[in-house]
C-alpha cells in the first residue's frame, strides 16, 4: 500500500483489533486494506426536503457535499463505498436523480447502503441504481459496521456506526472554546462523524475510556 | 361657526395656541408637522382642521376622506373614541372606522362596500389595502394622511413602509395633505422632510412651547457598599422601592428586558405580600387579554403597580398613574423622558421619574440624565435609507393587487427620502428579482413570483398571493409558542427556543405564575401550575440595547466635572468612595485621558479599555484593536464588554505596550480595519434573517403553523451564503451590510472615537487586583471571539494546556 506524504501527517491512523482505519480529516475513514470508504449521515436531499415543506434554501448548497465525495473518491480511489445510513434524507424528490447521476458516473465503484432512520425510501429506487442494501448491520474484517451505534457489540468486534453526529467542545483558558465535529471511540465502537454538512454537532463528553479525534480544518487531531 | 370653537366651548376649555395655529394651517391647505407632547391636545389640533376642511366642501365626495395612522393598535382605539365622540357630540355625518389586524373579516367587508369618511389604521393595514383588488378606487377621493407618533415610526422600516404608501396616495391624488404628529427629537427637520417628500419646502412645523417639567431622582442605598458593583437586575433596592410605591397613587415600574420584569414582579411580591392583587405584569410576550386587563385596571385606578417593559412606553396615558420607577440605565434620553412623561398628565404637573440604578457604577447616570433632560439633548432617529426589501415587498403588494407599470412606480419611489438615490438599474434588479429569482435563484419556480402581461407586473398565482399577504410587514419576531393551561386558558406567548430548552416536567416563571410544562402540541406549550418554589425565567433575546451617544458624552461629562470638583449632584457626592477605590486602585481619567488597564490572573492576560461610548461602538473597537495586536503575533481574545469600556482576555501576554506605541488608535483605514478584524461576514449573515423575511426569500408559515425560527434563520444564512458566493452585487446583500455598518457597527460614531482617542492622553496602568470599572466588565457572561490562530494551533495549544492541567 502507498501513502502519499500528506495523508500521513494529516490522517490518523488507528489499528481496530487486527484492522488498520485511516480517520480522514474529509469526516469519513478509509480501510486500506479492504480499499474501502466508509461514510456516515450524508442526509442528501436535505434541502429539497426542507424546500418542499416550505422552509427555502438555496440548492446550491446540496452541490457541495457532492463536490466533497468527489474529492474524497478521487484522492482515495476506493473499489467500495459503504455509507452508515442517512444517505438521503427524505422520500423521493428531485434531488435523488442527482445522486444517481453521480453514482452512474462511477460505475466502478461498489455502493452499499446500510439503512438508517432517515432512509425511508421505496427500495426498489436503491435496486435501480444497483446499490446493495444492508438491513441491519454488515461484517468486514474486525469490523461490524452499523447505522445506530450496537447495544451489544459481538466479543472479538468493534461497531463502527454514525447516526450520532459527534461533536466536541474544547476549553481552554483566557475563556476559549472551539466546537469541532470528532471521531469519538470506546473500547469496542467508534461512532463517526456526519458528513453531511447540513447537520448539526451532538456535543459529547469525554469518559474515562474514551478517545476522542477532532477534525480541525484539514487535520485529525487526537484530543 | 367653526367646529372647533363649538366643540371647545361646549367641553368649556380653552384652545392652545398651537392648536389654533394647526387649525389655520391646515385650512389654509398646507401639509405639515407638528411637534407637541402627549396630553395636550394634541390630536384635536389635528383633527378639526381636518373634520373643518371636510364640512367647508360644498360637494362632499363619498368614501374615505382622511386616513390616520398610528404605530399602536392601542392608540387607535384611543384616538376612535375621541373622533367619535366629537361626531356624536356635534351631531355630524361624519363617520369613523378602525381598520388594524384585529379588524374582523365582517368589519372589512362592509368596509369596502362603504367606506367610512376617516379610517383609523397602521402602516401594515395601509400595505394591505394596497393588495386588495381595486384599492386605487378606494383612495380617489383621500384628503388627508395624519401619521401620529411619526418620531416612533421615523427610525424603522415601518417609516419606510409610511414613505411608500404615501408616494402611492399622492400619485392617486396629488391634492392630498399629509400631517405628522412628532415627540421632540434631535433631527426635528429631517423628520419633516422625509414625511412631506418631494414637496417638503411648502410643508409648515408648528411647534407647542409646553415644556413639561421632569424631575428625577435617583434611588440610593443607605450604604454604598450595599450595591454589587457588577449587576444587571438592581434587586437590591427592592426595600428603597417599595415606600416608594406606597407612598403614590399609582406606579409604573420599567424595566429594560422581560426576563428583568418577571424577576422583579416576583421579587416585589415575596418581599411584600400586601402587593398581591395590586400588583400586575405587562410585557410583550403576555396574551392580549392579560394585557388589556392590566391596562383597564391601570385606567380605573385599581392598582398600585405595574412591572412593565417598553410594552407601555406608548400608548394611551393612565389618568391615574403618578409615578414612574425606572430600574437599571435607559439607555438614551428622549426613551427616559418618554417613560417620565407617563406620569402627571394634568397639564402643568410635574412628572417625577425615579431611577433605580443595578450596580454602583451606573449611579452616575441618574444625574446625566437630569443634566441631559435640562438641557434638551435630544438623540436622533436615524432614516432607514434603500432598503431594497421593503421595496421588493411592496413591489409584489402592488404586483398582489392590481399590478403595476415600472415606469410609473419608479418616478414615485425616486421621490421618497428612502429610495431616491435609486438607479433605474437598481430598479431593474429589483424586477428581475421578483420575476425570475435574481442571477443565483432563476432555476426556482417559487421566486418567480411576478408575471408580465402587457407591460404590467402582476401576481397570477392564488397561492403566491395568499403567501404575500400573509408574510406582509417589516417586523420580524422569533417564531413564539402560545402558553395555554390545559384547561385552554390563554396565558402568552414565549420564544419557542426556549421552550425547546425544556423537558415535560420543568417548571418555569412565566406571566408572574410558576408553571410546570406538561406537554408541547402543534405551537402550543401546554402548562399547569406548579407549587414549587423555583422556576427557571425565560431570558428573551434582545435587550441589549447601547448607550446613546448624547447620554454617553453626558456621562463622560459627569465624570469630568467630578474630577475638577464641580459636579454638585447627589449622586456624584454619593459615589466618592467607589471613585476615590478606582483612583487607589487604577486612575479616574479626566475628559483628555484614555485609561488603560492590564491585569493578569490565572485565567490569563486581561487589557481593560474604557471609551464610555456604548456597547455597540466598543465591540467594533475592541475587535479593530484585536486585529490590530493580532499584527505582532498570532493571538485568541475573548472579547466582553459593557456601555462603558470592553475588556481583550487572551491565555498569553497581550503586547498592548507595543500596540500603543505603534499607531493602535489611529483613525486610519478604519472602515478597512473593521471588515478585516470583525466577522462581518458573520454579523451581517445573522441580520440577513430580517430581510430575508421581509424581502419575501423566507416564508415564515401560516397562521399557526410557524415554521421554527431555527429552520429560518438556518435557511436565511444559507441565502445569504448563495449571495456571497454567487452574486456578489446583489442588492439584499449591500443592504444588509449597509445596515450592519449604519446601525450594528455605528461606523460613524466609530469614527469619532478614533478621532477624539488621537487627541487624549493614554495611560495604561498595571492594577493588582480588578477595579471598580473593570470588574463589571470582567463579570459580562456574554463574550465575542477574536483568533488569528489557526484552528490546529489552538487545538495543539489547548491539548497542551489540558495536560499540564
Amino acid at each position: 500500500m502507498e501513502f502519499k506524504e500528506e495523508d500521513i501527517i494529516n490522517n490518523m491512523q488507528l489499528k481496530l483489533l487486527n484492522t488498520i482505519v485511516e480517520l480522514l480529516p474529509e469526516k469519513a475513514i478509509f480501510l486500506p486494506e479492504t480499499n474501502t470508504l466508509v461514510v456516515a449521515d450524508i442526509h442528501f436531499g436535505k434541502t429539497m426536503h426542507f424546500r418542499k415543506n416550505g422552509i427555502s434554501i438555496p440548492p446550491q448548497s446540496a452541490e457541495r457535499d457532492y463536490m466533497r465525495l468527489n474529492a474524497l473518491i478521487e484522492k482515495k480511489q476506493p473499489q467500495r463505498i459503504i455509507v452508515l445510513g442517512d444517505l438521503f434524507h427524505s422520500t423521493h424528490n428531485s434531488e435523488w436523480n442527482l445522486f444517481c447521476e453521480f453514482v452512474a458516473y462511477r460505475s466502478g465503484i461498489r455502493f452499499m447502503l446500510i439503512i438508517g432512520n432517515h432512509d425511508i425510501l421505496d427500495r426498489r429506487h436503491y435496486q435501480k441504481l444497483c446499490l446493495e442494501i444492508v438491513e441491519h448491520s454488515l461484517e468486514l474484517q474486525d469490523l461490524i459496521l452499523s447505522h445506530e451505534p450496537l447495544k451489544k457489540v459481538p466479543v472479538g468486534m468493534v461497531n463502527v456506526a454514525g447516526h450520532i453526529h459527534p461533536g466536541f467542545v474544547l476549553q481552554g483558558r483566557g475563556r476559549q472554546n472551539i466546537k469541532l465535529p470528532c471521531f469519538y471511540s470506546l473500547p469496542n465502537q467508534l461512532i463517526m462523524p456526519a458528513f453531511g454538512s447540513l447537520t448539526g454537532l451532538h456535543i459529547l463528553e469525554r469518559t474515562m475510556d474514551s478517545d476522542v479525534y477532532v477534525v480541525a480544518n484539514d487535520k485529525v487531531i487526537e484530543v | 361657526m367653526k367646529a372647533s370653537k363649538l366643540w371647545f366651548e361646549k367641553q368649556q376649555w380653552k384652545p392652545h395656541s398651537f392648536q389654533r395655529e394647526a387649525w389655520k394651517s391646515i385650512a389654509a391647505g398646507n401639509s405639515g408637522l407638528l411637534n407637541a407632547p402627549t396630553g395636550y391636545g394634541k390630536t384635536f389640533a389635528i383633527w378639526f382642521g381636518v373634520l373643518q376642511h371636510y364640512l367647508d366642501q360644498k360637494k362632499k365626495p363619498a368614501g374615505l376622506h382622511c386616513l390616520w395612522i398610528t404605530p399602536l393598535r392601542a392608540l387607535s382605539k384611543e384616538i376612535l373614541n375621541a373622533a367619535e365622540q366629537v361626531s356624536h357630540d356635534l351631531d355630524l355625518t361624519y363617520t369613523i372606522g378602525l381598520r388594524t389586524g384585529d379588524t374582523t373579516l365582517a368589519e372589512r367587508a362592509k368596509q369596502k362596500k362603504k367606506m367610512p369618511q376617516g379610517l383609523i389604521t397602521t402602516p401594515e393595514s395601509v400595505h394591505l389595502m394596497m393588495a386588495q383588488k381595486g384599492y386605487a378606487d378606494v383612495f380617489k377621493n383621500l384628503q388627508f394622511v395624519v401619521v401620529d407618533e411619526w418620531h416612533e415610526l421615523l427610525g424603522s422600516k415601518r417609516g419606510v413602509q409610511i414613505e411608500l404608501a404615501l408616494s402611492r396616495l399622492r400619485a392617486i391624488n396629488p391634492n392630498l395633505k399629509v400631517w405628522g404628529i412628532s415627540a421632540t427629537i434631535g433631527n426635528m427637520e429631517e423628520a419633516k422632510e422625509i414625511l412631506l417628500g418631494a414637496e417638503h419646502e411648502k410643508g409648515v412645523m408648528i411647534r407647542a412651547n409646553i415644556k413639561k417639567k421632569i424631575v428625577v431622582e435617583t434611588v440610593l442605598p443607605d450604604e454604598l457598599e450595599k450595591l454589587p458593583w457588577a449587576g444587571h437586575l438592581g434587586l437590591r433596592l427592592v426595600d428603597k422601592v417599595l415606600p416608594i410605591i406606597h407612598a403614590n397613587n399609582s406606579t409604573l415600574l420599567f424595566t429594560n428586558t422581560r426576563f428583568q420584569a418577571e424577576t422583579w414582579y416576583r421579587h416585589l411580591l415575596q418581599t411584600d405580600p400586601s402587593l398581591a392583587g395590586v400588583l400586575a405584569l405587562h410585557h410583550g410576550s403576555l396574551g392580549e387579554e392579560t394585557r388589556q386587563w392590566v391596562e383597564n385596571a391601570l385606567h380605573e385606578g385599581r392598582l398600585k403597580a405595574v412591572v412593565c417593559t417598553s410594552s407601555l412606553d406608548l400608548g394611551v396615558d393612565f389618568r391615574p398613574v403618578d409615578t414612574v420607577i425606572q430600574v437599571g440605565s435607559p439607555k438614551g434620553i428622549a426613551r427616559f423622558m418618554q417613560r417620565a412623561g407617563r406620569s402627571g398628565h394634568q397639564p402643568g404637573a410635574t412628572s417625577r421619574i425615579y431611577f433605580v440604578p443595578t450596580h454602583s457604577l451606573e449611579i452616575i447616570e441618574g444625574s446625566a440624565m437630569r443634566y441631559a433632560i435640562e438641557n434638551n439633548k435630544m438623540e436622533s432617529r436615524i432614516p432607514f435609507i434603500r432598503s431594497f426589501d421593503v421595496l421588493v415587498q411592496y413591489l409584489v403588494t402592488l404586483a398582489v393587487s392590481d399590478g403595476f407599470e415600472p415606469k410609473q412606480i419608479y418616478q414615485e419611489i425616486i421621490k421618497t427620502h428612502c429610495f431616491n438615490s435609486v438607479t433605474e438599474e437598481e430598479f431593474n434588479w429589483c424586477l428581475q428579482f421578483i420575476t425570475k429569482g435574481g442571477k443565483s435563484l432563476y432555476a426556482y419556480d417559487e421566486f418567480h413570483k411576478v408575471v408580465v402581461e402587457n407591460g404590467i407586473y402582476k401576481v397570477t398565482s392564488r397561492k403566491i398571493a395568499m403567501q404575500h399577504r400573509l408574510s406582509m410587514g417589516t417586523i420580524v419576531s422569533s417564531t413564539m409558542l402560545t402558553v395555554k393551561f390545559v384547561s385552554g386558558k390563554y396565558l402568552g406567548s414565549i420564544e419557542e427556543w426556549f421552550i425547546s430548552r425544556l423537558k415535560p416536567g420543568d417548571v418555569f416563571w412565566f406571566a408572574g405564575r410558576n408553571l410546570e410544562l406538561v406537554r408541547v402540541k402543534d405551537m402550543t406549550a401546554q402548562v399547569r401550575p406548579s407549587k414549587s418554589k423555583n422556576g427557571i425565567i425565560p431570558s428573551w433575546e434582545g435587550g441589549k440595547m447601547p448607550l446613546s451617544s448624547q447620554l454617553a458624552a453626558m456621562i463622560r461629562e459627569r465624570l469630568n466635572e467630578y474630577h475638577e470638583g464641580t459636579g454638585k449632584d447627589k449622586e456624584l457626592k454619593f459615589l466618592a468612595p467607589l471613585l476615590e477605590e478606582q483612583k487607589k486602585r487604577s486612575i479616574l481619567p479626566d475628559k483628555n485621558e484614555l485609561l488603560i488597564e492590564k491585569i493578569k490572573t490565572r485565567e490569563g492576560c486581561h487589557v481593560f479599555v474604557y471609551p464610555f461610548e456604548g456597547r455597540y461602538v466598543h465591540e467594533g473597537m475592541a475587535a479593530i484593536m484585536a486585529n490590530r495586536i493580532a499584527m505582532f503575533k498570532p493571538i485568541t481574545f475573548s472579547i466582553a464588554m459593557n456601555d462603558y469600556g470592553f475588556e481583550l482576555l487572551s491565555d498569553q501576554d497581550i503586547p498592548i505596550e507595543d500596540a500603543i506605541d505603534s499607531d493602535l488608535f489611529s483613525s486610519r483605514h478604519l472602515t478597512d480595519d473593521v471588515a478585516k478584524s470583525m466577522n462581518t461576514t458573520e454579523m451581517a449573515r445573522r441580520r440577513f434573517r430580517d430581510i430575508a423575511a421581509i424581502s419575501g426569500l423566507v416564508f415564515t408559515g401560516f397562521p399557526g403553523k410557524q415554521i421554527k425560527t431555527k429552520h429560518l434563520q438556518a435557511s436565511s444564512k444559507l441565502f445569504f451564503s448563495v449571495f456571497e458566493d454567487y452574486e456578489k452585487d446583489n442588492l439584499l446583500l449591500k443592504e444588509c451590510y449597509d445596515e450592519l455598518y449604519d446601525f450594528q457597527l455605528e461606523i460613524v460614531r466609530l469614527r469619532n472615537v478614533f478621532e477624539r482617542i488621537e487627541k487624549q492622553n493614554i495611560i495604561l496602568k498595571y492594577p493588582e487586583r480588578f477595579s471598580p470599572f473593570s470588574f463589571p466588565i470582567f463579570t459580562e457572561r456574554w463574550r465575542e471571539k477574536f483568533s488569528n490562530e489557526d484552528i490546529e494551533a489552538r487545538v495543539m495549544k489547548i491539548k497542551a494546556q489540558i495536560e499540564k492541567d
